[in-house]
């Protein structure tokens, strides 16, 4: 689907299985601790593609909401009641009610759920018999959701983990069960047959600069985990068994000794919690086998692949090989585990309920602590920070769209507040630079605000906030980077960790030259709140209505919106919010190149000259006996059978043929396209590189044969070759070589009867009656024709400022490309391309859209 | 869809003394070694791995459960039947089926694995159906793994499996007889995405022609009634008022018609409206077959000049599908330029332009390409009119909504004031309101009528006065409405006040209070201080 989904991981639970030998299968820890039932999870199956209105429109809905539609008898009031419904129905309609995709509020099942579960058993046929469910239903209501110690889910605990236990064959693969639409994903972790959580590896220490960008941080630890894991060699074995493999008789000491590895802060923390775990039992071999981390989804069928590879991918693998991690270097997991395990029996055996236990487990437990976080965030759908230990944190997120170019129609899911703008849409251009450097960083917080958070993270934030500080979206990274001495890649590296850590979005520089109009994608149900908080902001300034009023006219520069010089930083501060918000967005230019019937008259009329002359020669050359070998003109005899009738072969073809050339004598079929790109306009060069795309070869081939027979098949090597073999007399025998018998293989396909061929070319001159005007769609992949237009084109302009820089602004011409995008890419000024494209504007060569 | 998305079907049994055994499968070897000469050579995957999720505990039994294993899904029902009859009173057994694990909707096939689970185990309750062939079998007498494959021949579930497998993979259905008194019934039915709400004030226009249907589509009394209304002018408040049906029961229907694919919902057209293109518009100008389309579309029918605005052009009926196409052709290179072949070659007028007034796809582009924001499609058509030569207006800005490469762009209102606190309106502007109103549309309607659209005045009324048909009853409404207002003034903005949260777009609005878009935004204007914006 190309529209992307509101970001929802349907996270419901999290879970962490554990395999041991004296334990056996385990549920350690599960979060929330009071875990709606499967049952209520199934009811709560709203996919939440249409916002707020799901409520309203639903099938389900039933009496209540009929009133509102009989408009004017309800006045007001009746949407929130709509609203308040869907919330505490529970039902189909129940969606996500908040404001905007980016900070709504979750309506959550919970245990209050329970009368949900007829739903879920309704076709038990003896339900005494079956068991399970029915026992479950009797446990939930007879003990109640806080005390109810044996049941996960609505499933029994021990049944539960054992099905999440799965064998080895599942070892660092995707583990993934469904229970009707509950999907429990995981990321099995098995101890290696020697007993070792991985090879021993040297420990890596942990640059500040790595620290500080967590991230990758952690993209590079879970590289590391699996080259080690599959390298062979193993260094340092002695030393890792000494840490991990604990002597016999230890137990007392035991947390000691690991504490002694592990540094500094959270030490003491870890200590003090093993130190009360020493009445569980451990031998010298590992006790723990496997792991697993189970988060529990219930996506919308239609969601499901998508939901569960995010989570996947991003969070439960990553999170599980960051747990390994910890579990190589100290147990961390198993530890951890014993000690939450032991908590929880003696919390059950004093008849505690579940949320107090469940709150001292998670304020004792860094990995308990881990675990809820990681659920209260991904559930919410931001981003996890996860403290391990001192040492070791990291982040988890579900990656999330920041732009669309698609605006949804309304029967599409909806995702208003996304960013709409085709500025993030990668070309699929091989030579396309990266954006990037022409981009500047909207920051989605204030510096304050980042700034506050890197100093929680104390890592070298002084020099990143610096970098920070210098942020302005009015200016790109280059132009920063440049200003404040800053290496390229660096500002590269930091806007890329900012955007991938949803702190900033790359877009085009703010300019009060370039167009705003109010985004057809603003969530204006995030208006009231929007408006409170713009006037806490811009107190002295127009309204946020206001503004949009204004942006919301006939589409003109920004800088017609200020009303003076003074104003200038305030309204692009202005502009820098309602970007942030998504309640404006660029309007950008888009151009195709459009070819007059009288260029086309004039480009026919030349190559049919061409063609003529061509044939003279042609006839002369055979008429006075050839100057070349019996080789050369047998192959010219079957060339004009074979390759004669081919029209309009690219340029390409032409000169990868002659590269390739078999034996032709090369020079005479090179020269000729050396002069044309040496000597001819400067936008020459572009379309004979650009036209690699086999496709538009082929369309040339079929789409040309009306050019008839005894056309050039390769107009740049024709081009003008008087006045060029004047310019390069080196070369001036080519022309004399006749063009049609190409020297590419013979096509296989060739649109017309070789036997055209001998008949003599039409004779009536091209007029421009005989052509009607169409666009060059890819000036870079244009096709022989096309490129012969484009020429033409370009010489028609008077500006020499054009004519130089034609090829240049031809790339633009694409429909993909935004004028806007010339300047910054191209390094000229803006005025410059201003003018350069109002002189093509006025010629008429020109098709013009703008959108976003 | 035939997709034959189904790898495999097994069926698996537990065996309180010989453990978890699968008794058939079909193809042969898909989950255990089979020594036949036609089975598989390898097993999809290892049945051992998998045995915990396909016998599982009693918990997980009952209930559809699905597992990944080597690239592979596994969609099971697993079945516990205790009874006392059999050994250690319990008889569980599992069929399942195998897909590719990327399948993205597996969701059907889990329909047809409950269905089947649910059916066996009646089966077996009624007559023992699974375990009376096995006592006849011997199935567990021999311990040889290839005892599977020969016990399938005559066994009625390996017959199942092998007519669903194949049944389900040709045809997405089946029908199979299982005894006098049983038959199997199995469709895919693939997953539709959930239907949008449907607002008073949006547009349906049907993308199949229903009406050609020999049956009815369905009994619902309220489709059948609103049916004939539903032409890409109307809208859905119109439609109930012209059908006389409720109208939350007309939304539901046209919810249905959505949720199937048999209809798509524009906005109310009008000559006031705002249109700009989207970013899909690239995909159009290059896409030569959607120019076509797209002519067939908006050229005014000469000759069929009695037809009027409900005949339909069968182009769209496949509008839907080919909505998606448009952008996959776009990003396409290779679909798109081979399409390319007249705009680009620089043809000499091809010989099919012998109908006058050919629209040539240039047309088109400039058209479409000069709509942009706050520009009213009245001035955009007084500024082109020479271009718009025999095309329907209408029906030009539909298709490129439809296409999704135009879109709508709605007027909102906002009180930046507190109603509380309003500032007295001139009531002179509320008062003239209605009167202004039938002159107001007639002008209009001359208007339009200058830019000689044939057949559509009906359009244009409509989107100046979104109530057009009900014509009587709607002045009154709206005297009675501007008496009401005209009392409270300064209470409620005329009624309006609701609608001003920046929430409500003009439409909505008009069609809410029943009252042409000029004096909905005469009130709006006068009622204190309230921006309007658009979007």
């Amino acid at each position: 689907m190309a529209i992307p989904l509101p970001p929802n991981s349907h996270l419901q639970a999290v879970l962490l299985v554990t395999k041991s030998r004296s334990l056996g299968p385990r549920l350690v820890f599960h979060y929330p601790p009071i875990s709606p039932s499967a049952a209520a999870l199934l009811a709560t199956k709203a996919p939440a593609w249409f916002g707020n209105d799901t409520s309203t429109g639903s099938i389900d809905e039933s009496n209540d909401s009929s009133s509102d539609w009989d408009s004017s008898t309800e006045p007001d009031g009746a949407d929130e009641d709509i609203e308040i419904g869907s919330r505490t129905s529970g039902g189909r309609g129940s969606g996500r009610t908040g404001a905007s995709h980016r900070d709504k509020e979750k309506v959550r099942p919970t245990a209050g759920a329970w009368g949900r579960q007829e739903s879920f058993e309704e076709d038990d046929m003896d339900g005494e018999g079956d068991g399970a469910g029915g026992e479950i239903d009797k446990d939930g209501k007879h003990k109640g959701g806080d005390r109810d110690w044996d049941t996960v889910l609505g499933f029994k605990v021990d049944a539960l983990e054992k099905i999440l236990c799965p064998t080895k064959a599942f070892n660092k693969r995707r583990f993934e069960l469904g229970v009707e639409s509950v999907v429990f994903v995981g990321a099995p972790m098995f101890v290696r047959d020697d007993g070792l959580w991985k090879k021993r590896k040297k420990r890596r220490k942990q640059s500040d600069e790595e620290r500080l960008h967590k991230g990758d941080m952690l993209a590079n630890l879970t590289l590391n985990a699996s080259q080690e894991e599959e390298s062979p060699g193993d260094k340092k074995k002695e030393e890792k068994k000494e840490i991990f493999v604990l002597p016999p008789g230890f137990e007392a000491g035991y947390g000691h000794d690991i504490d002694s590895e592990v540094p500094s802060a959270a030490a003491s923390d870890v200590g003090s919690d093993v130190k009360s775990d020493s009445t569980t039992n451990h031998n010298n071999s590992p006790d723990m086998t496997m792991f697993n981390v189970v988060f529990v989804l219930n996506p919308p069928a239609l969601e499901h692949q998508m939901r569960v590879k995010d989570m996947y991918d991003n969070v439960t693998k990553k999170y599980a090989k960051a747990l390994k991690y910890e579990q190589a270097r100290f147990e961390y997991v198993w530890k951890e585990s014993k000690h939450i395990i032991d908590i929880k029996q003696r919390a059950k055996e004093n008849g505690e309920s579940l949320t107090v236990t469940w709150r001292k487990i998670v304020s004792i437990s860094p990995l308990a602590r881990s675990l809820a976080t990681m659920f209260d965030a991904i559930s919410a759908d931001k981003i996890a920070h996860i403290h391990f230990d001192a040492s070791f944190n990291t982040s988890f997120q579900i990656p999330q769209a920041d732009s669309t170019p698609y605006l949804p129609n309304a029967m599409e899911p909806q995702m208003p507040g996304l960013w709409l703008t085709t500025s993030n849409v990668v070309v699929d251009d091989e030579n396309d630079a990266p954006m990037t450097q022409h981009a500047a960083l909207l920051l989605l917080q204030d510096h304050e605000v980042i700034l506050k958070d890197l100093q929680a993270e104390k890592a070298n934030a002084a020099v990143l906030s610096f970098y920070i500080r210098t942020i302005v979206p009015t200016k790109s990274l280059l132009k920063i980077s440049i200003k404040h001495n800053i290496l390229a890649q660096d500002m590269e590296y930091i806007a890329r960790h900012l955007v991938y850590w949803r702190r900033a979005r790359l877009i085009a520089p703010l300019h009060p030259r370039d167009t705003y109009i109010v985004s057809p994608n603003a969530d204006m149900s995030n208006l009231q709140a929007a408006m409170a908080s713009y006037v806490q902001r811009f107190p002295t300034l127009p309204s946020l209505p206001k503004m949009l009023s204004l942006l919301s006219q006939k589409p003109k520069e920004y800088r017609y919106l200020i009303p003076t010089a003074e104003h200038r930083d305030a309204y692009m501060d202005i502009l820098a919010w309602l970007m942030r918000g998504g309640w404006v967005t660029q309007l950008r230019t888009f151009a195709w190149v459009r070819v007059s019937p009288g260029i086309k008259a004039q480009v026919a009329a030349e190559m049919e000259r061409e063609e003529r002359l061509k044939k003279e020669r042609e006839d002369n050359e055979s008429a006075t006996g050839s100057l070349r070998s019996d080789k050369r003109s047998s192959f010219l005899s079957a060339g004009t059978i074979t390759g004669g009738p081919r029209p309009g072969t690219p340029l390409r073809r032409t000169r990868r043929d002659n590269y390739d050339g078999d034996d032709m004598d090369a020079s005479t079929i090179l020269s000729p396209h050396m002069t044309a790109s040496t000597s001819g306009p400067g936008w020459r060069g572009s379309p004979a590189r650009a036209s690699s795309d086999a496709g538009s070869t082929s369309s040339a081939r079929t789409t040309i044969p009306y050019h008839g027979p005894g056309r050039p098949t390769s107009p740049l090597q024709l081009s003008s070759p008087l006045s060029h073999s004047t310019t390069k007399p080196l070369h001036r025998p080519s022309p004399l070589h006749p063009k049609s018998p190409s020297p590419s293989p013979a096509p296989p396909f060739s649109p017309t009867s070789p036997t055209i061929q001998n008949q003599p070319p039409p004779s009536p001159p091209p007029s421009p009656q005989h052509f009607t005007s169409s666009l060059v769609l890819n000036p870079q992949k244009a096709n022989a024709v096309e490129a012969r237009w484009l020429e033409a084109i370009g010489k028609t302009f008077q500006d020499a400022d054009i004519r130089g820089h034609w090829s240049t602004l031809l790339k633009y011409f694409d429909g993909k490309h935004a004028i806007e995008d010339i300047s910054p890419r191209e390094g000229f000024k803006r005025k410059r391309v201003g003018a350069m494209m109002q002189g093509v504007r006025e010629g008429g060569w020109l098709v013009e859209v703008r959108h976003w | 869809m035939p997709t034959r998305a189904i790898k495999a079907i097994f069926f698996t049994r537990f065996h309180h003394e010989k453990g978890s055994r699968v008794l058939h499968q079909i193809p042969e070897g898909s989950i255990t070694p089979c020594s036949s000469l036609s089975a598989l050579r390898n097993p999809l995957f290892s049945f051992d791995s998998a045995t915990p999720y396909l016998i599982p505990t009693q918990q997980f039994c009952d209930r559809l459960l699905t597992f990944c294993v080597n690239h592979y899904r596994v969609i099971g029902y697993p079945v516990c039947i205790r009874e006392g009859r059999y050994s250690r009173n319990e008889f569980i057994f599992n069929w399942a089926v195998v897909v590719e694990e990327s399948l993205a909707d597996w969701v059907a096939y889990g329909e047809v694995v409950r269905k089947v689970g649910r059916l066996l185990r009646g089966l077996e309750e009624q007559g023992g159906f699974v375990s009376g062939e096995e006592d006849g079998m011997g199935a567990w007498d021999d311990d040889s793994e290839d005892k599977s494959w020969r016990i399938g021949s005559g066994s009625k579930v390996f017959a199942l499996c092998e007519m669903l497998l194949e049944d389900l993979n040709n045809y997405a259905e089946c029908m199979i007889p299982i005894d006098d008194s049983n038959t199997i019934n199995l469709k895919l039915f693939p997953t539709r995405p959930p239907p949008p709400p449907i607002h008073a004030h949006q547009v349906p226009i049907l993308t199949i022609s229903l009406s050609a249907l020999s049956t009815p589509i369905s009994s619902d009394l309220t489709l059948t009634r609103i049916l004939p209304y539903i032409d890409g002018i109307n809208s859905v408040a119109h439609i109930a008022q012209l059908a006389d049906t409720d109208l939350s029961l007309t939304r539901k229907a046209i919810q249905h018609l959505v949720f199937y694919g048999c209809l798509v919902l524009l906005d109310i057209f009008s000559f006031t409206a705002v249109y700009a293109p989207t970013a899909e518009i690239g995909g159009f100008i290059v896409d030569a077959a959607a120019q076509e389309e797209c002519v067939r579309y908006v050229r005014v029918p000469r000759v069929r000049w009695g037809g009027g605005s409900t005949t339909r052009d069968p182009s769209v009926s496949s509008a839907r599908d080919s909505q998606s196409s448009v952008s996959s052709q776009a990003s396409d290179t290779s679909t798109a330029s081979s399409t390319l072949s007249t705009p680009s070659s620089g043809a000499p007028v091809l010989p099919h332009s012998s109908y006058t007034h050919d629209i040539s796809p240039e047309t088109l582009i400039t058209l479409y390409t000069s709509l942009r924001q706050g520009l009213p499609l009245r001035q955009w058509v007084l500024d082109h009119l020479d271009l718009l030569g025999g095309i329907d207006v209408r029906r030009l800005i539909t298709f490129g909504i439809i296409k999704g490469f135009l879109y709508r762009v709605h007027k909102y209102a906002i009180a930046t004031s507190t109603t509380s606190s309003l500032p007295p309106a001139p009531p002179t502007s509320l008062q003239s309101a209605p009167t202004s109103t039938a002159p107001s549309t007639h002008r209009n309607v001359s208007e339009a009528s200058t830019i000689r659209l044939p057949a559509h005045k009906n359009s244009v009324s409509n989107g100046l006065f979104a109530h057009g048909g009900g014509g009587g009853r709607l002045e009154e409404m709206s005297r009675l409405d501007s008496i009401v207002s005209g009392e409270e003034m300064g209470g409620e903005i005329g009624g309006l006040g609701r609608f001003l949260d920046g929430m409500h777009c003009f439409d909505e609005i008009c069609s809410e209070v029943g009252q042409g878009e000029r004096v909905v935004e005469g009130r709006v204007k006068g009622a204190g201080e309230v921006q309007v914006f658009s979007r």
